[in-house]
């Protein structure tokens, strides 16, 4: 911005309408000085909203997620209803993972521009995230109806393509109707829990636990499933086989093909080889008894 | 007073160097492929992929998986997800949970997936670090 200041003095007209050489030189100098001065100020002055989004937008990028969003806070206080501010707002709730504050922020977005791609995909995936897939493909159609080129959002649209539109309520999900199992040859090993065993469409084929937590986990074990199968097919890697989850007090074994899928989870300080082996032994007698092939 | 403070936190300008070079160590193990910092939101803070992986899809997909973990956990009154793998036939994808997001690691099909995970254990202390605070991390892959 100095260069700048500086080139446009320089291409002043030094001589015209002045009496003597000496008094433009004089006003001249006058002029070089104050534009100086604008310069050295404008460094001092409070910085307007734009410059602190832009500034917001690069501590973001580095992780600096406390200072980013004190200044988009300071931004939006200069300009309520900037949209900008609103959308880095909303970006900033969630990396500290605050759903709702993050949700209202995205509306505020689209309250200023209906179609603001990147408040669309940011709705959809909180949608997602809630499991509200009949709330999260409108979003998604919307933000590639008008951005067709917009890589995130494909991804997303392609993944929950082929997934049941609405979940049915708790309590009504579809039951399993395949051969009848015996639950005896399904015993989880010593220190095993949480076994589910569910179909790639959520349909719950066989839990340790009772009705209502069982469909909850199986919900979750379904979806973790899917997403983990775009991601790998996204990396060109195939479909998902196996899975670990390793987590404060317990570490989840997942096992599937692309029918099934099995979870087992086991006390933390599990030895991952044991719990490889014991979940491998488990998904064998499932299929066995279900009358799959492996 | 705490008997075993935390370390005090790093100046906030380190982050986006120790980011950097998180991934850079491991991109160093054997048959890595490559790797992304992701933020909850989908942000890409860095990365390192072959070019025939896009990486906005893949950090979106990515990033949603991290939070179904944690957010399926919450549900289910489990405790937080810290590290993740999913194995395919051609490769596995990690995912290690931080204060700033997810970090992702992809190898390939002859990958040792411990010394990944136990790298990736040791990366995501670094980065609690960083932020303040402190995770313990297996001595060597062997113990985990």
């Amino acid at each position: 911005m100095l260069a700048v200041k500086f080139q446009e003095g320089a291409a002043w007209p030094l001589g015209g309408g002045f009496t003597s050489e000496r008094e433009s030189n004089h006003v001249g100098l006058l002029r070089l000085l104050s534009r100086i001065w604008d310069a050295i100020t404008s460094f001092t002055r409070p910085p307007n909203a734009a410059t602190l989004f832009r500034r917001a937008d690069l501590y973001r990028q580095e992780g600096r997620f406390e200072e980013a969003a004190e200044l988009v806070a300071q931004g939006l206080r200069l300009a309520p209803n900037n949209g900008v501010g609103h959308l880095l707002s909303a970006y900033l709730h969630l990396a500290f993972r605050q759903i709702g504050p993050a949700k209202a922020e995205f509306q505020s977005v689209l309250d200023l521009d209906p179609y603001h791609p990147r408040a669309l995909l940011g709705l959809a995936k909180i949608a997602l995230e809630e499991r509200d897939l009949a709330a999260c493909r409108p979003f998604l159609d919307k933000a590639l109806q008008y951005y067709p080129d917009f890589p995130e959002a494909r991804a997303l649209q392609e993944m929950v393509s082929s997934w049941a539109m609405t979940p049915a309520p708790a309590g009504q999900r579809p039951a399993y109707a395949g051969p009848p199992i015996q639950v005896e040859k399904l015993k989880p090993p010593a220190g095993g829990r949480e076994f589910v065993l569910t179909q790639a469409d959520g349909t719950l084929v066989f839990s340790q636990q009772g009705d209502k937590d069982a469909e909850d986990l199986a919900a979750h074990v379904t979806q973790v499933y899917r997403i983990a199968s775009a991601t790998l097919q996204r990396a060109g890697l195939g479909s998902l086989r196996r899975g670990i989850v390793q987590a404060v007090t317990e570490t989840t074994f997942f096992r599937s093909n692309d029918r099934l899928i099995l979870a087992l989870s086991f006390p933390q300080d599990v030895k991952v080889g044991f719990g490889l082996l014991e979940t491998d032994k488990l998904w064998t007698n499932s299929l066995r008894e279900l009358g799959v092939r492996a | 007073m705490s008997p075993d403070p935390a370390p005090p936190a790093r100046p906030a300008s380190a982050r986006a160097r120790e980011f950097r070079r998180i991934l850079a160590e491991m991109l160093k193990i054997d048959r890595v492929r490559g790797g992304v910092v992701v933020a909850a939101d989908g942000l890409v803070i860095t990365s390192s992929l072959p070019r025939s992986i896009a990486v906005e899809p893949l950090a979106a997909l990515t990033a949603t998986l991290g939070r179904e973990l944690e957010v399926g956990a919450d549900r289910l009154k489990r405790t937080a997800f810290h590290t993740a793998l999913f194995s395919a036939d051609d490769g596995t994808v990690f995912l290690g949970s931080s204060p700033v997001g997810f970090v992702v690691v992809l190898g390939d099909r002859e990958v040792n997936v411990g010394l990944v995970q136990w790298a990736l254990r040791k990366a995501l202390a670094t980065l609690e670090g960083t932020w303040g605070t402190s995770v313990p991390v297996p001595a060597s892959p062997d113990d985990m």
